[in-house]
Formats: C-alpha cells, sequence, structure tokens
C-alpha cells in the first residue's frame, strides 16, 4: 500500500509518501501557487518522485476555502430567502461581542442586503407547508441571474431542518437553470433549527463553494493525467477525511483542512510518546494554528466562528493567528513597531528569496540574527541572500531611533513571539488551563524557530519537535480514517411508554451510514460505527450529546448516563424527566497509516556538526553550533546555544535550554532550571 | 507592580478567575430553563471580594454586573459575621441591591475552612417573578407591589441544607414555578463549578498568592483609568435629557439631569436637579445610574477590554434622596434599564463637549422590553414570551452606526429569538423581521436602522405588555447630526391598526387570535451635519433600502437620477436651498424656572406667537436647540406673548448646555412626535 498526504500551505506546499511495504517515509517541500494551487501539489508531490500510477490513497489538506474568508475573497452569493426575512444574515442576533466600546461595529453580512431575494413559500415548525412554493418566482430569480457571471446561491428557506421539500425543490430548479453555478441550500448543509446560524453557514458555503469545486476537479483531473486512479480524499475541520466530490459540496466542513492535519499528528506522536497534554503551535509562511489538546482528546466544537461569522458544523478548536514566518514588519502612525497580518506569502515572498520583495519579514529577520543560514535551502529549494534580509530589516532600524540592523530584527522576532504567546493564552489561560502543565508541540516551516522563545514567555518547560516539522500537516492526513458524522431529529422523552423505536432507529442509521461508506469503496470489515444522542431534561433548552454504548442495553443506560454527564458538565442533576432530542450516528472507515520507525541514526554528535556560526541571542553575537538534524544520534543530548537544521525547518536551542533526540528521532526541548 | 507577584502568575491567576466567570456562564446557558436566558444571554456571573469589590467577569451585561457590588454590600452588611459555609443568599429587592424583580441575584460565599474568601454571584432575568402581568413588565405599575415577589437579601440555602420556607414562596409567587425553580438550580450549579475552580486555584497558588494578584489587578484597572480621566480638561459639564412617563395616562416627561465634574484624574457624576421618583416604572437606584455613567465613561475614554473593581474607584456618584437615579420604597424600577440607558445619553451630550471625537450620536436608549403571556394550545402548559428588539447605534466619527444591534450598555446580550425557535416552543407566526427603513439619524455618519418585527398570535387569547422607553422623545443627533426615529408598537388586530394610548407603555393588553404585534425599534443619532456626507454613500443607501430616495433629498440634500446614481447639479441646488432654511435666532438669559410638568418635568421655550408663526412652530411642539456643543437642547414650544419678538430666553444651565452666552445665534430644529405633555390619547 502506498499513499500521499498533501498539505497546501500559504507558502509552502507539503508532501509525505508513505509505503507500508517497505516502511519508508519520503518528504517533501515546493513553493505554494496561490494562482493556481494544484502546480504546487504536483511539484510537491515530484520532489518526492511518487509514481501516482502505483498510489492507493490521496489524502489532502487544503485552505483555499479558509483563506478566501478571511480575505473576503469569495465568490459572490445570492440568497434566496423566505418573504419576510431578507435581513436575517444581517440583523444576526443582535449581540455585541466587544464590550465597553462604543464604536464597535456589527460585522458585515456575507451576503450584502442587495443580493437577497425573497420568494413567497412558507413551511411552519412542524413541517407543514402554509404557502406553497412560488416556483415562477424561483424561474424568474434563475432568469435574472442568467446574464451574471456564473456565482453561488444559497437557498435558505424557514424550518427547512424538519421539510426541505422548498429548498430541494428550488436549489433543484436553480441548478437546472443555471448550469455552473453552485449552489446548495441550508438544510443540506447544516439540518439544525435556528436561522441565523443555518443560513449563515449555507452562505459561507456558498461562498467558497465555486472556488473549492474548481480547484478540486482541476487537481483530480491533473491526477487522473498522472496515472493515479483512486480516490482524492480530503482532511475535514473535524479531524476526519471525506473524498472531494463531498468536500465539493459542503467545503464549509474542510475550513481547517490544513490545520485540522498537525492536530491530527500531534495526537498521533503524542500517543506514541505517552505525552498527553499538548498545545500545538504551527507557524507556517502566512499564518499560525494553536490548538490544546488535553488527555489528547481532540477538542470538537459546533460553536466556532470563523472571523465573527458562525459555522455550526463540528470542527477542531483551533486558534488561527494571521502571521508567520512570511509576516511584513512594518512601523504605524504611532511609531510602533508591528508584525502582519499583511503577509509576503509565496509570490514575492520574505525580501532574502530575491523575488522583488523589499519589506522586512520574520523570515529576513531570522537571517538576519543568523539563526537561519544564507547557505541552507528554506523548503529545499529556495536559497536566502542575507544582504537583501539586512537591507529589508534596516527600513526598520532607520525609522526607530538608537536601533541597529540586529536589534531591529530581534525587534520583530520578540514581536511575532509576543503574537504567537496571546493565541496560546486564549486557548489556554482564558479557559482556565495553566500551559506549564502542557508540552508546547512546535511544527510548520517556522514553528520550530521561535518554539523555545514562546515557551519561555509562558514558563513552559517542554517542548515537542516532530520530525519533519514542515511536513507535519501532510503526515497527519495519512493517519486519519474516513469520517462521516449523522445526526436525525428524533424527539422522545424518556419516560414515555414505549421506547422500542430508539433501537430501530440507531440500527437503520448505522445501516445508512455503513452503505453510505461502501458507496465510497470502503471495506465494510474497515467500518465502525459510534452511538450518541443529544439529551436533555424537559424544559432545557440546550442538549447534552451523550456518547452511548452499541446495543439495546444502551437504552436501559442513557438516562443513569445522562445524569452523569450533567452533573460533571453543569454541576447538579435535575429529578426532572429526560428528553431525548436527537440521535447520532458516526461511521468510521479505518484506513492503513503509516508507522513512525525508530530513530537508527548512529554516531556522535560531532560528526552531526555542520558549521560554527556567529549569531545573536538577546543582542549579543555568539558562537553557536549548527547540527544537521538527520545525522544526530538518538538519545543525542546538546546545550544551547544550538541550531539544528533539517529539509523544511530550523530549530533554535537558545541558551538555557537542551534539546534531546527521542526514540522516534523527534526533539524533546527542556528548560535548565534558571 | 507593588508586589512580589512574578508577571507570569499574575496573568495567569487573574485570567484564571476570568476563565472561571466563563465557565460559569457556559453552563448557564446550557442548562437554564428561561428563554431569557438560554437563548438571548440575559444573565451574567462575576466574581467578588469580601470588600464587596468586582475581582472578575467577562462578557457579562454591564447593565447587570456593574450595580452588582452595590447588591453584595447590602448582603454583607444584612448578614454582617452570620455568613457560613454552605450558605446561599438570593436577593432582587431595587431598594436593597437589586435592579428590578425580573433580575434575581444568588451570592455564594466560597469558603477556605471557615475564611470567606470570594463570592460567586449570578444575576439572571427570570421570565415571570410574579406581579400583575404574565412577564412581570408591567410599564404602567405605579408601585412596586404590582411588579413581583420582591426579595432582600435572604437565605436561600442555609448551612448547605435548602430553605423551604423561601423555596415555597417563590413557587407559590411566580408563573411556570417549575422552570423558575430550574433556573435557580442552573445558578447553584453553576456557582458549585466557581467553587470547585476557585479552591482548585487556591490549591495551585496559595490563597495569600490569590488575593495579592486580585489585589494588583485591581490596582493596575484604577491607574489605567485615572490615566484615560487625567487626558480630560478640568472643568464641568452639563446635560439634560427625558424619560417617559404617564401621569394617569397623560404624557409627563421626566428629567434627568446631569453635571460631569473632571477633577484631574477623578469624575463626579452629580444628578442634582434631576426629577424626584415618581408613581411609574423609570425609577432605578443609584448603582443602576451609576452603571450608565461607568458605560459612558469606559467605552468611550477607554474601550474593550474587561473590567473590574479597580475602575470604578476614581468615580463618585451623587444624587438626590427619593429621585429617579435613588428610588426609595415604595416606587416601582420595572424600568431601572431606561434610566440606565439615559444616563448614557446624558453622559454622551456632556462627553462630546469635551471628547467629540469619543462619543457617538445618541443611541437607540431602550431596552424595549416585550412580553407575552398566555396558554399553549393543547399542551396546558403556560408560557412567558420576552424579546427586546435591539435597536439602531450613533454614528461616529469614523463610520456610521450599526443597525440593529443592542446599546453598549448591553454588553453581548441577544436581543431576539431566531424565528425557528419562536415558532418551535411558543404560539406564534413571525410575520417578518427586517431592518426599518429610514429610522436612523442623518448625519456625516449615519445612525444605525432599528428593526421591525411582526409577531402573530396563532394561539388563544394572550395578554401584552411593554416597557419602553424613547417612544416619543426620540434619540438625539450630535455634531448637527438628526434625531433617529423613535421606538413604536402598534396592534393589527382584524384589518384595523390599534396605536397604544401611552406610547411605549402597556400592561397587560388583551391580544386576541391573530393579532399582530408589530414592534419597531429606534434607529441610533446621526453624528455631523447631514449636508456634508458623500452623496455617493447617500445614494448607495437608497440603493440598499436603508434610506428612501424622499428623505435622501429632504435630509441629505441629494439628488438622484432616475438610475439611482448621485445628480450632482440637483445635489448642490438642494444642499444650498436646504442649509439656508434652518432659521437662527440670538439666545436672551433668563434664570425663571424652565421647567413644568404633572410630576414630571419638563423644559418649555417661550416663543412669543408672531416669532411661532414665522418660524411655522406650534404650541407644545418639540424643539431641539443648536448651538456651539455638539449635542442639542430639547424643550416644548410655549406661546407666550411676553416672550421676546425676535429672540428666545434660554436660563444658564440651558446655556452651558449649548455652549452659547446671551447675544449669541442658535438654530433651531422642530420634531414631530407621537403626543404632547399633558395631553392624552
Amino acid at each position: 500500500m502506498r499513499m500521499v498526504g498533501v498539505d497546501v500551505g500559504g507558502t509552502f506546499t507539503d508532501a509525505v509518501l508513505y509505503d507500508d511495504q517497505s516502511g519508508e517515509l519520503r518528504w517533501a517541500k515546493a513553493p505554494s501557487t496561490p494562482a493556481d494551487p494544484a502546480r504546487g501539489v504536483l511539484a510537491a508531490v515530484d520532489r518526492n518522485d511518487v509514481d501516482l500510477g502505483a498510489t492507493d490513497r490521496f489524502v489532502h489538506g487544503v485552505t483555499i476555502g479558509t483563506n478566501a474568508i478571511l480575505e473576503r475573497k469569495g465568490a459572490p452569493v445570492w440568497m434566496l430567502t423566505t418573504r419576510g426575512f431578507r435581513d436575517t444574515l444581517e440583523i444576526a442576533r443582535t449581540n455585541r461581542t466587544t464590550l465597553y466600546d462604543i464604536k464597535t461595529l456589527k460585522l458585515a453580512p456575507l451576503v450584502p442586503r442587495q443580493r437577497v431575494i425573497e420568494i413567497d413559500e412558507r413551511v411552519l415548525a412542524d413541517g407543514a407547508v402554509l404557502r406553497p412554493l412560488a416556483s415562477a418566482q424561483i424561474r424568474a430569480v434563475a432568469e435574472r441571474l442568467a446574464d451574471e457571471a456564473p456565482a453561488a446561491l444559497a437557498v435558505c428557506f424557514l424550518h427547512s431542518y424538519v421539510n426541505a421539500a422548498h429548498e430541494e425543490a428550488a436549489a433543484g430548479q436553480l441548478r437546472e437553470q443555471l448550469p455552473g453555478w453552485f449552489v446548495c441550500h441550508s438544510a443540506e448543509v447544516l439540518p439544525e433549527m435556528r436561522e441565523y446560524e443555518r443560513f449563515n453557514t449555507a452562505a459561507i458555503n456558498a461562498y467558497i463553494g465555486p472556488l473549492t469545486r474548481r480547484y478540486l476537479e482541476a487537481l483530480t483531473g491533473l491526477l487522473r493525467g498522472r496515472g493515479y486512479g483512486g480516490a482524492v480524499y480530503l482532511m475535514t475541520s473535524s479531524g476526519g477525511i471525506v473524498t472531494a466530490a463531498r468536500a465539493a459540496r459542503f467545503p464549509v466542513n474542510t475550513v481547517l483542512s490544513g490545520p485540522a492535519g498537525g492536530v491530527a499528528a500531534a495526537v498521533h506522536l503524542g500517543e506514541l510518546l505517552g505525552l498527553r497534554n499538548l498545545i500545538t503551535y504551527d507557524m507556517g509562511g502566512t499564518s499560525t494554528d494553536v490548538c490544546l489538546i488535553e488527555n489528547l482528546a481532540t477538542p470538537v466544537t459546533s460553536e466556532q466562528f470563523i472571523d465573527g461569522l458562525p459555522i455550526r458544523t463540528p470542527q477542531i478548536e483551533i486558534n488561527t493567528v494571521g502571521a508567520g514566518g512570511g509576516s511584513i514588519a512594518w512601523i504605524d502612525s504611532g511609531n510602533m513597531l508591528k508584525v502582519g497580518p499583511r503577509s509576503a506569502g509565496a509570490v514575492p515572498g520574505p525580501a532574502c528569496y530575491g523575488q522583488g520583495g523589499e519589506e522586512p519579514t520574520v523570515t529576513d529577520a531570522n537571517l538576519a540574527l543568523r539563526r537561519l543560514s544564507p547557505t541552507l535551502k528554506l523548503g529545499g529549494s529556495v536559497a536566502l541572500d542575507a544582504n537583501l534580509a539586512e537591507r529589508a530589516v534596516s527600513r526598520i532600524a532607520r525609522a526607530i531611533a538608537g536601533l541597529d540592523v540586529p536589534g531591529a530584527a530581534d525587534g520583530i522576532v520578540r514581536i511575532a513571539v509576543a503574537r504567537m504567546v496571546s493565541a496560546i493564552k486564549e486557548i489556554s489561560v482564558a479557559r482556565g488551563h495553566d500551559p506549564r502543565d502542557f508540552v508546547l508541540a512546535a511544527f510548520g516551516g517556522a514553528g520550530p524557530m521561535h518554539a523555545a522563545f514562546i515557551a519561555e514567555e509562558l514558563e513552559m518547560s517542554h517542548v515537542l519537535i516532530p520530525l519533519r516539522p514542515g511536513n507535519f500537516c501532510a503526515f497527519g492526513a495519512l493517519i486519519s480514517d474516513i469520517r462521516h458524522d449523522h445526526v436525525r431529529t428524533f424527539r422522545l422523552a424518556l419516560d414515555a411508554a414505549d421506547l422500542s423505536a430508539i433501537e430501530p432507529g440507531f440500527a437503520s442509521m448505522e445501516a445508512d451510514a455503513r452503505s453510505a461508506m461502501m458507496d465510497e469503496g470502503m471495506d465494510p470489515g474497515r467500518i465502525t460505527t459510534a452511538r450518541a444522542a443529544g439529551m436533555r431534561y424537559l424544559g432545557q433548552s440546550w442538549d447534552l450529546i451523550v456518547r452511548l454504548p452499541d446495543g439495546s442495553d444502551a437504552v436501559a443506560e442513557m438516562e443513569q448516563l445522562f445524569h452523569e454527564a450533567h452533573e460533571q458538565r453543569f454541576g447538579y442533576r435535575a429529578a426532572d424527566p429526560v428528553e431525548i432530542v436527537s440521535l447520532r450516528v458516526s461511521a468510521i472507515g479505518q484506513v492503513a497509516k503509516p508507522e513512525l520507525g525508530a530513530w537508527a541514526v548512529a554516531g556522535t554528535l560531532a560528526s552531526a556538526l555542520r558549521e560554527t556560526r556567529s549569531a545573536y541571542f538577546s543582542g549579543k553575537e555568539l558562537p553557536v553550533p549548527v547540527y544537521l538534524r538527520d545525522r544526530l544520534p538518538c538519545r543525542a543530548r546538546l546545550e544551547g546555544p544550538a541550531i539544528i537544521e533539517e529539509m523544511g525547518s530550523v530549530t533554535i536551542v537558545p541558551p538555557g535550554w537542551r534539546a534531546e533526540v527521542g526514540r522516534l528521532g523527534e526533539l524533546q526541548l527542556t528548560r535548565r532550571e534558571p | 507592580m507593588k508586589t512580589g507577584v512574578d508577571p507570569i502568575t499574575l496573568e495567569v491567576v487573574c485570567e484564571g478567575l476570568i476563565a472561571i466567570v466563563r465557565e460559569m456562564r457556559a453552563s448557564i446557558i446550557r442548562a437554564s430553563y428561561s428563554p431569557a436566558i438560554y437563548e438571548l444571554d440575559d444573565f451574567s456571573c462575576a466574581l467578588f471580594s469580601t470588600a464587596a469589590e468586582m475581582v472578575a467577569q467577562s462578557e457579562d451585561h454591564p447593565g447587570h454586573v456593574m450595580p452588582m457590588p452595590w447588591s453584595v454590600r447590602c448582603a454583607m452588611a444584612d448578614f454582617e459575621n452570620d455568613i457560613r459555609p454552605g450558605d446561599i443568599i438570593i436577593l432582587n429587592d431595587p431598594y436593597r441591591g437589586g435592579t428590578h424583580l425580573n433580575d434575581v441575584t444568588l451570592l455564594y460565599p466560597i469558603f477556605v475552612g471557615d475564611q470567606l474568601t470570594l463570592l460567586a454571584a449570578v444575576r439572571a432575568h427570570w421570565a415571570d417573578v410574579g406581579g400583575m402581568t404574565p412577564g412581570s413588565y408591567s410599564g404602567l405599575s405605579t408601585n412596586i407591589y404590582q411588579e413581583g415577589l420582591r426579595m432582600p437579601p435572604i437565605k436561600l440555602y442555609e448551612g448547605g441544607r435548602p430553605n423551604q420556607a423561601v423555596l415555597k414562596l417563590i413557587e407559590s409567587n411566580m408563573r411556570l414555578p417549575a422552570d423558575r425553580l430550574g433556573d435557580m438550580k442552573a445558578m447553584i450549579g453553576a456557582c458549585r463549578i466557581a467553587e470547585q475552580r476557585v479552591h482548585r486555584l487556591f490549591a495551585k497558588y496559595g490563597l495569600d498568592e490569590v488575593q495579592q494578584c486580585i489585589a494588583t489587578n485591581l490596582d493596575r484597572s484604577e491607574a489605567r483609568m485615572r490615566e484615560r480621566i487625567g487626558t480630560l480638561p478640568n472643568g464641568t459639564y452639563v446635560y439634560e435629557d427625558y424619560l417617559e412617563y404617564y401621569d394617569e395616562g397623560r404624557f409627563d416627561p421626566v428629567l434627568l439631569r446631569l453635571a460631569l465634574h473632571v477633577r484631574d484624574d477623578e469624575i463626579v457624576a452629580d444628578f442634582a436637579g434631576s426629577n424626584g421618583q415618581v408613581p411609574g416604572v423609570v425609577n432605578s437606584s443609584l448603582a443602576v445610574a451609576g452603571a450608565g455613567v461607568f458605560v459612558a465613561l469606559k467605552s468611550t475614554l477607554d474601550p474593550g477590554g474587561a473590567v473590574n473593581h479597580g475602575a470604578f474607584r476614581p468615580i463618585t456618584l451623587k444624587a438626590p434622596e427619593a429621585s429617579i437615579v435613588d428610588v426609595r420604597a415604595d416606587a416601582p424600577a420595572g424600568a431601572h434599564g431606561e434610566v440606565r440607558k439615559r444616563v448614557v445619553s446624558v453622559m454622551l451630550g456632556c462627553l462630546s463637549q469635551i471628547a467629540p471625537g469619543l462619543v457617538s450620536g445618541d443611541l437607540s436608549g431602550s431596552s424595549f422590553p416585550n412580553s407575552i403571556g398566555g396558554m399553549r394550545r393543547g399542551r396546558r402548559r403556560p408560557y412567558v414570551y420576552v424579546e427586546v428588539p435591539a435597536g439602531g447605534n450613533g454614528g461616529f466619527l469614523e463610520a456610521d452606526g450599526s443597525s440593529a444591534f443592542v446599546n453598549v450598555d448591553f454588553g453581548n446580550i441577544r436581543s431576539i429569538h431566531t424565528a425557528e425557535f419562536l415558532e418551535s416552543e411558543m404560539p406564534f407566526f413571525v410575520e417578518r423581521c427586517e431592518l426599518r427603513a429610514d429610522s436612523g439619524g442623518a448625519g456625516r455618519t449615519r445612525g444605525g436602522l432599528g428593526m421591525r418585527r411582526e409577531l402573530r398570535l396563532l394561539g388563544e387569547e394572550a395578554t401584552y405588555s411593554v416597557l419602553c422607553d424613547r417612544a416619543v422623545v426620540p434619540p438625539f443627533g450630535v455634531g448637527g447630526g438628526g434625531s433617529a426615529a423613535p421606538f413604536s408598537v402598534t396592534i393589527q388586530d382584524r384589518g384595523a391598526e390599534v396605536a397604544m394610548t401611552t406610547p411605549g407603555k402597556a400592561t397587560g393588553m388583551m391580544l386576541r387570535r391573530d393579532a399582530v404585534v408589530v414592534m419597531q425599534s429606534a434607529g441610533g443619532g446621526g453624528y455631523g451635519d447631514p449636508l456634508a456626507r458623500d452623496p455617493r454613500l447617500v445614494a448607495g443607501d437608497v440603493d440598499a433600502g436603508y434610506v428612501s430616495a424622499q428623505r435622501a433629498r429632504a435630509d441629505y440634500g441629494v439628488a438622484l437620477d432616475p438610475e439611482g446614481a448621485v445628480d450632482e447639479a440637483g445635489t448642490t441646488d438642494l444642499r444650498r436651498t436646504l442649509a439656508a432654511a434652518m432659521p437662527a435666532l440670538a439666545i436672551v438669559a433668563d434664570e425663571a424656572c424652565p421647567y413644568e410638568g404633572i410630576r414630571g418635568r419638563h423644559r418649555v421655550l417661550r416663543v412669543a406667537p408672531q416669532l411661532a408663526a414665522k418660524l411655522g412652530l406650534r404650541s407644545k411642539q418639540l424643539v431641539e436647540i443648536l448651538g456651539r456643543h455638539p449635542a442639542p437642547l430639547r424643550a416644548w414650544v410655549m406661546l407666550d406673548a411676553s416672550a421676546p419678538p425676535d429672540a428666545i430666553p434660554v436660563d444658564e444651565f440651558g446655556r452651558r448646555v449649548l455652549g452659547v452666552e446671551p447675544g449669541q445665534r442658535v438654530r433651531l430644529r422642530t420634531l414631530e412626535t407621537l403626543i404632547a405633555p399633558g395631553e392624552r390619547r
């Protein structure tokens, strides 16, 4: 079995190849090609020398949808909605998330008022039709839009989570009359009550739909052209994988596609190493993602917002900061040094790439501090020019009195570090976790370069740097199983006389889930299902999702399991009757996964020494040994300051820190007691 | 930093305390039984020191949290030395630590051994606390007994055991008692979570270290607030505005006056001259009025971020006893929030004189609580509906105000349910919910729009109550910006549109099946001269339907061609004509008391009949006087033959509001209102 994982970042595209016959893992990076991301994907695959004809699985992490949302560069979306509700997205929930600021502005809706079209139709809360769908109006809309360049349409009608017939009919008619348009309807994206959240989730789906679909079609075509015959899989935001066909219909489920791979990989590595509490810190060229993993449980929520817009589909709780190695440093009107959110991206890239970039980036600063080497090829392909880096950084040094080039470079790095520290505080300290109880798992091309500095600020004493940190997300794509989540509205009080409908309800959902997965080619022997139910006390509004064991005995235990879960979560249990509101089944299709072999490099520390370079730490120029990671023997220990270089990344061990090579080739950095 | 606490520990402990409050919040939302709590977030949590100083809060409702220290002080005073482990205190008494009766507060003392260390507090809006009408919101109450069950600080639990007498009294005096007890359990549950987390924090860092972090953090906030106040010029700044009260059905505006004294790094907010309390809902405690002062100050001078008690220390409040801002028994206090909102208005008026770039036009300015009570068909279970549809916000220097967005003193609460939730849980049909065109005040930056929400009753008959302000006297503009459209409610019943006899205030109106309640929230005030607004922005507003073409012409002087593009020449002409049309008049000093009213007091502007005829002014018409200061002075016209023939008389307070001396000229602008003082509809 041969498998390929590819993760597209803002700056680099990373690939991992695994062959389970030989047990060989191969890694490669190529510059991302934002204008046509599939080119970068193929370049990264080619660098691995992969025979796609002999490859069995291709798994992909891609953030083009996310970037389109963050930069508000998605497709124009038209929304069709129930008459009287054109302002649902703009009125939103009327709440103000920034307190004590009279100038706070409400977020602009994704679909401007001029593009919302009201349609006569009305379904009631019980699914009954009050007013039939005015098909003539749909036809008129389609005729009007036929003159526009094909874009996206979201059909969002009230109560479609109970009865989707109107939405389905309208969407069907529009798909027929407007070929080339991306059309979705709210109930297929998220069959849940509360129109604002559902409509918004559907609007996001439409906003990134055309882009995602175009890309996946192009990529699949290219892969086919290279002889790849299997399914193309995508990482989802909840940490599973789905087929490209499914992802193209519901791109909203893949907005965290890239970073989800990194979290999955970190959980995997944590399991192997017995490190159960991790904070992941994934810093690429353009952005940084952090996630807190307690007791190896991936935190999943359906209450996420992306840039203030609610997405109610399940996602890993990841906090994203718009700063990475390519983030540009600048001086604001108050003469303060700032870093990001603007990034040099892949093109032109940092000034030191010599591709025409002139503004200083975090990467330029690290080169000016000589923590990066001009003789190292970043990502294995890009040569760095120290003179260009210094010239760019000197723009900052000139603007602030008393600052020389190393001082300005140090300032840029420190500000980038402060932004990461604050992002990690938001997911740890601000939620009642002490970062000192966690290990900082640092990856992404730029992560290992700053990890120890971040850990120092947070008083964390342990940093974990996996092998090939620059390709870790792509590796995560290969160790993730296929996952489909199914929900069915099912209301029944547990004190009802007849509970016999529950078991067949679960059983039929499980059967549907299995057959859907088998339709996608999954071997039935590798499919497992897991049950859960949304439950609450009668009179409550929000339900608690309780995992249930399989089998009919579970029904008897349900009530007990709910009481326990409620007490743990809310601090009490009530004597009130318990009610089921939904049945949930997750189907997991197990896939073959790569194995990380034991780190077999022998030799001595001295044999791994590449050079001794003078580099800046805390304003002082120090002689620093530079090691090649691939030659560091297992269990090798070294004291900071030291620099460890490898394909795709550089680890900095600052003064006061010690690094040790672990049994799987990982680096474990620990802080010496001050 | 005055102590030896290391900065990381300080940060971890202080953020940790805020995280505990966040966790309390999450727990309450998910476990409560009142839609106002679980759908709208109309509740707040906080942690208090034993000195009744607020130590931590998070995304909590400022109107709830800010007056809470007073609740803790009252409870501590009442139970001096008799608060023991396992006790839980409940209160809702507006005269004794509460806000209005619907806001029920639990105080949960957290002990280490027998040492009281911190108090966890939850204040949540209960959907009903008894009283004369479902939802207990009663716009026309004349005393507090009509508003529900009043609880001064009493022990709900003693030594870990529930006090059955209290529970039984609550159960037998409120509608939907089972839901109320469910809410109470959710609140207690949240406090228990806080207790566990606080204990964990003590175990990890030590009690002394935590207390030291708290003290340092409060000092830090105090220093920051002092530094910000220090940027304002010393002096005394005054403003006045109105709350809406009906005396036996006659409109009788109630005066709110503020003198804001800035002395170096301290502020004194003095409400001297404000109306005595009235037998109507527009009374509040000084703690609630103080919340308005603080919110306005923090939100303009030092926007953003979490707040703790240190930031309150530089502020002193003064008010006449038994006035609308310092209520005493047994006047009602149902509209306490309206008083807080009007305090925000007068604060904006004062601050606009010294920091015009930091303020906005007036906010929509009412909570707009609408409640409907009845029985669910078939289920034979009563329901209580409450919604508070948000209005617009004022325009400000950099941008138009946001539409249908809760005002800054309302925090992060959601003001409306989703239509799907409402229709699933209650016998209503939502006909429409949309932005209300032309409701935003005109300005160089426009006020945000209010919303129009229509609710049809599907079930048996029900009763409707509303308790709203700014239904007559509209939100004001700043710097020449125009007023917004006021709040409005009408009932459509069998083809007829029924307006309320007392706009904004109703108690227990009967609704028949199929009646439609049409709720319209106010917009926000404009900022700056509307004739200076970029005509292309006006054309965009017309295209989106935020502003009508007629109002684009009348308010902004913008002429549009048939395609909706700006007609440049037409616009220039129109703007010239409009600018010339507003009359300018000299003022003369007149120190006679300018206020009239039944129990309320409203400013009258004495105008000679001939001058009135020339200016097109009617008796009892509401006018705005625009002086040198950004915010206008409002008054009602009184025709008086003894008034000067070519000038208008204004007293010293009025002149200070306007920033003008006798002899200087001001401009006049008229406002149309639904009802005039002393009138009945």
